[in-house]
């Protein structure tokens, strides 16, 4: 054992003092800041207020729409409040004094006068430093027509001379400021008689409406209906986004005047339109009284394919560390002078060990980054970082994640030293990684497959193939499996994991000091049975 | 082990190494062939044959890096080299380095899985690398050293722990000159230490200035184990003469077996010189007595302008041994 450790200590220290171990190290936690950060830099910095312009010739929407893109607003801004909240307030929970973030939260907190007043009520729950509130920039804002532009003239023409601003050949200047225009929406003279009503006999015969809006160059017509003019057409096409407000904000008020038209009584038929019955979904594996399905389990569900992606990512890395270091001494022939001091089964030994000690060191380094990151992101339970930092430290993922990465390190470790001993050069074993690799990719394309129906026929199937059982079983750990395949398959995979760590100790004996062509399968299998 | 139980040490007399019968197969192919010999405490024992003789196969069986298909061999008095590893020490033939460690750590390594507490092996690994004049590559990676140096370094890092018994497979193998020279300085030294030394070469006078005793191998098989003067009687004595007179006289004699003409040197290949003088080898039947054959050259009256009764050198033997004409084992 001494000697096992002697060779373990070096593998450690030698590769711990490798670029790519530090690359490795350093490089998810780099990646995890950075995904973080990114989005929320890109929004406040990188995206600029986007300026629009709204032509309602019919006079009918200008109202309503104004009214839904300030709710938009400040939905934004009750949002922003509650972070601030959360990331403020003195006493744990707090942050719960201002409510859940529901459509209903919202209309009551534009109710209660919007953002002072919810400020004052925090005003007891704040900590003593707490820094002063900042409003959230507003992301759209309308800007007038530009100078020249008649919000009368016919919208052809009008979109014809706002094409330039769309296009950025010219700017708009609000504020002062000159900026560029990021949309137009021209609502129609005539958009009721360009409503589409399917059953109804004035419908036209087949495709949409065309109305007055005809051309803009006079050879195709633009179709009928709202006009929302941009260059940015993702947001239209994912019906989301400004123009979808738009949309549904305009056929909202449609609908409302329809239901005038006929009679209807609006009131009643929205109050009718809020009565719900609660669907509450239950586990039954949690604690009575505690069964409710809530953020939380969602969240325990799917994090174990974060941990999925960092053990394949982890087994992957360190086996080639491993792969190389084999190499390295068998081509250096560093190996005969080794097999003088130490038994092939202490080198062996020891060679997994270290290499098992850096990944998990690097593991560990990886964790603390997780662990850093989310502390520093939850502002407090009701978050998404504080969900999953509170699964990460009261669920088993963590120590279920180091039993996996150990076992899975050592059964691809066994492998991948058995195919060291018999190469020569690494490119010599690339082409039998291939097939290790290939074996190895079907983790990855189960990973999101096995969360949405952890204990079905795939995932039980898969958890019971030795190779795949640290993946699959670490991909349902949130999902509480069935103890008979917890158990069963831990028993399995160790059982197979002794098994191919014994062979590879008779392949790697033998093969660790042959050199030429690499043996055939059948010679391996000669070697494990002498 | 109980306290009370005292390891008893084979007496410093008993061979470093003892091997009985030892082959080894690989498959059909039967590498080493029933080899025999033992080494005793402060020798130096050359272990010479060609290319493919069995040499690297005997050395990894005596290591216990290959275990012998039959036969029985001891090391130190234990049957497995590993369990006396500490006192061993061996340099393999194909030379390597870890690349990127620091010279002094390899040698260090290497002393620890020997034995010696990473402490000591520090100590020693620069007090070897001061000695032998690598101290400023001390803390320079391996792939910054030369061949010769990184040779070097491996040698001293198969010494590190002051073994008593060496085994060095082709040390001298890609060194220079100069290299070479401190190479044999640091064999000898071990031995002025009174430490065993097996070595395999294929440098002849390597093995003629070094090792009083030498083990040749071919095909397997050991056809010589003794020292060099024994290897030099196996094959004729020979005289070499420079006359412009016939020497018919010569070939009469009893002692001579055969008379053939040598180049002179500097002659371009031609047996006769410039100024019509010709150089004759003789060999001699053995216990033949070269004065004889200076007397025979005076009474008949052969002028001579040269006459070297030269022994075989170890690289005659070694050819005459190994060659596709020796067909007999020749055993001492």
């Amino acid at each position: 054992m001494k000697y096992a450790f002697l060779v373990a200590w070096r593998e450690y220290a030698e590769s711990a003092k490798t670029k790519g171990f530090w690359i490795s190290l350093f490089m998810f936690p780099a990646i995890l800041f950075l995904s973080v950060q990114v989005p929320i830099f890109l929004h406040e910095k990188g995206t600029p207020t986007r300026y629009f312009v709204l032509v309602d010739q019919s006079g009918d929407f200008e109202a309503v729409l104004s009214e839904t893109l300030d709710a938009s607003y400040q939905k934004q801004l009750f949002g922003a409040l509650k972070d601030y909240a959360r990331k403020n307030s003195a006493k744990p929970g707090g942050d719960q004094a201002t409510g859940d973030d529901t459509p209903q939260s919202v209309k009551a907190f534009l109710k209660n006068g919007g953002q002072e007043p919810f400020l004052k009520s925090l005003q007891p729950w704040l900590k003593p430093n707490a820094p002063a509130f900042k409003a959230p920039r507003r992301d759209l804002v309308r800007a007038p027509l530009p100078p020249g532009l008649d919000s009368k003239t016919d919208l052809a023409t009008l979109a014809r001379d706002l094409k330039p601003y769309l296009r950025g050949d010219k700017q708009l200047v609000v504020n002062g400021q000159s900026s560029g225009l990021y949309a137009a929406i021209l609502i129609p003279r005539d958009i009721q008689n360009q409503i589409v009503r399917p059953n109804s006999p004035k419908a036209p015969a087949s495709g949409a409406p065309t109305g007055e809006a005809g051309s803009v160059s006079g050879n195709t017509p633009v179709p009928a209906g709202i006009q929302y003019w941009s260059t940015d057409v993702t947001p239209a096409k994912e019906g989301s986004g400004l123009p979808h407000e738009i949309e549904q904000a305009v056929n909202n008020e449609i609908h409302r005047g329809e239901y005038l038209s006929r009679g209807v009584d609006v009131a009643a038929l929205r109050q009718v339109e809020q009565i719900y019955a609660p669907l509450v979904s239950l586990n039954p594996k949690k604690e009575t009284g505690q069964e409710a399905v809530n953020t939380a389990d969602i969240v325990k569900q799917w994090a174990p394919s974060a941990f999925v992606y960092l053990l394949w990512v982890a087994v992957f890395a360190i086996n080639q560390m491993l792969l190389s270091n084999t190499i390295e001494e068998k081509s250096n022939r560093i190996i005969e002078v080794l097999l003088s001091s130490v038994t092939p089964g202490e080198l062996m030994m020891g060679k997994l060990a270290g290499i098992a000690a850096i990944g998990l060191t690097m593991i560990g380094g990886w964790m603390v980054a997780v662990f850093a990151v989310l502390s520093w992101k939850s502002g407090g339970a009701s978050d998404i970082a504080g969900h999953v930092l509170t699964v990460l430290k009261t669920s088993n993922l963590v120590p279920l994640f180091s039993v996996y990465f150990l076992l899975g390190y050592l059964l691809y470790g066994g492998l991948i030293l058995s195919l060291g001993s018999v190469c020569n050069t690494l490119k010599e074993a690339q082409s039998y990684m291939g097939v290790l690799t290939m074996l190895l990719m079907v983790p990855l394309l189960t990973m999101t497959y096995i969360p949405r129906d952890p204990n079905g026929t795939v995932a039980r199937v898969f958890s019971w193939i030795p190779i795949y059982t640290p993946f699959t079983m670490m991909n349902r750990a949130g999902a509480d499996p069935p103890l008979i395949d917890l158990i069963g398959t831990l028993v399995l995979l160790l059982a197979t994991t002794g098994a191919v760590l014994w062979m590879s100790g008779k392949i790697f004996r033998i093969g660790i000091l042959r050199t030429g062509q690499p043996p055939k399968i059948i010679e391996m299998l000669r070697w494990i049975r002498g | 082990m109980p306290k009370d139980t005292i390891e008893i040490e084979p007496p410093a007399t008993a061979p470093v190494l003892e091997l009985r019968n030892v082959t080894k197969f690989f498959g059909d192919f039967k590498a080493v062939d029933d080899v025999n010999f033992t080494l005793l405490p402060g020798s130096i024992c050359g272990f010479l044959g060609p290319n493919g003789a069995g040499k690297t196969t005997t050395i990894r069986m005596i290591l216990d890096i290959l275990k012998p298909s039959s036969g029985s061999l001891t090391v130190l008095g234990h049957s497995s080299a590993l369990e006396v590893r500490q006192r061993i020490g061996y340099l393999p033939e194909e030379k390597g380095l870890y690349k990127k460690m620091k010279t002094w750590a390899v040698i260090a390594y290497f002393a620890t899985l020997k034995g010696l507490t990473r402490k000591d092996a520090k100590r020693r690994a620069f007090e070897l690398l001061e000695k032998y004049g690598l101290k400023d590559f001390a803390e320079k990676p391996t792939d910054a050293l030369s061949k010769g140096m990184g040779q070097k370094v491996q040698m001293l890092a198969s010494l590190a722990h002051d073994p008593e018994f060496v085994i060095l497979d082709e040390p001298f193998s890609g060194l220079d000159p100069l290299n070479q020279q401190v190479m044999e300085e640091i064999i000898r030294d071990m031995v002025r230490c009174n430490r065993t030394v097996l070595f395999s070469t294929h440098v002849m006078q390597h093995a003629e200035r070094l090792c009083d005793r030498i083990l040749l191998i071919a095909k397997g098989k050991m056809i010589f184990d003794g020292t060099i003067s024994d290897a030099k009687r196996t094959i004729p004595r020979r005289v070499r003469i420079q006359t412009e007179d016939p020497i018919g006289p010569l070939r009469a004699l009893e002692e001579v077996v055969d008379a053939r003409l040598v180049p002179l040197a500097g002659a371009d290949g031609h047996p006769n010189g410039h100024d019509g003088h010709t150089q004759w080898e003789l060999e001699l039947r053995e216990n033949a007595d070269p004065q004889h054959i200076l007397q025979t050259c005076f009474a008949q009256r052969i002028r001579l302008d040269s006459f070297n009764q030269s022994e075989p050198t170890l690289h005659e033997v070694f050819m005459r041994l190994v060659g596709p004409e020796t067909k007999e084992v020749v055993r001492q």
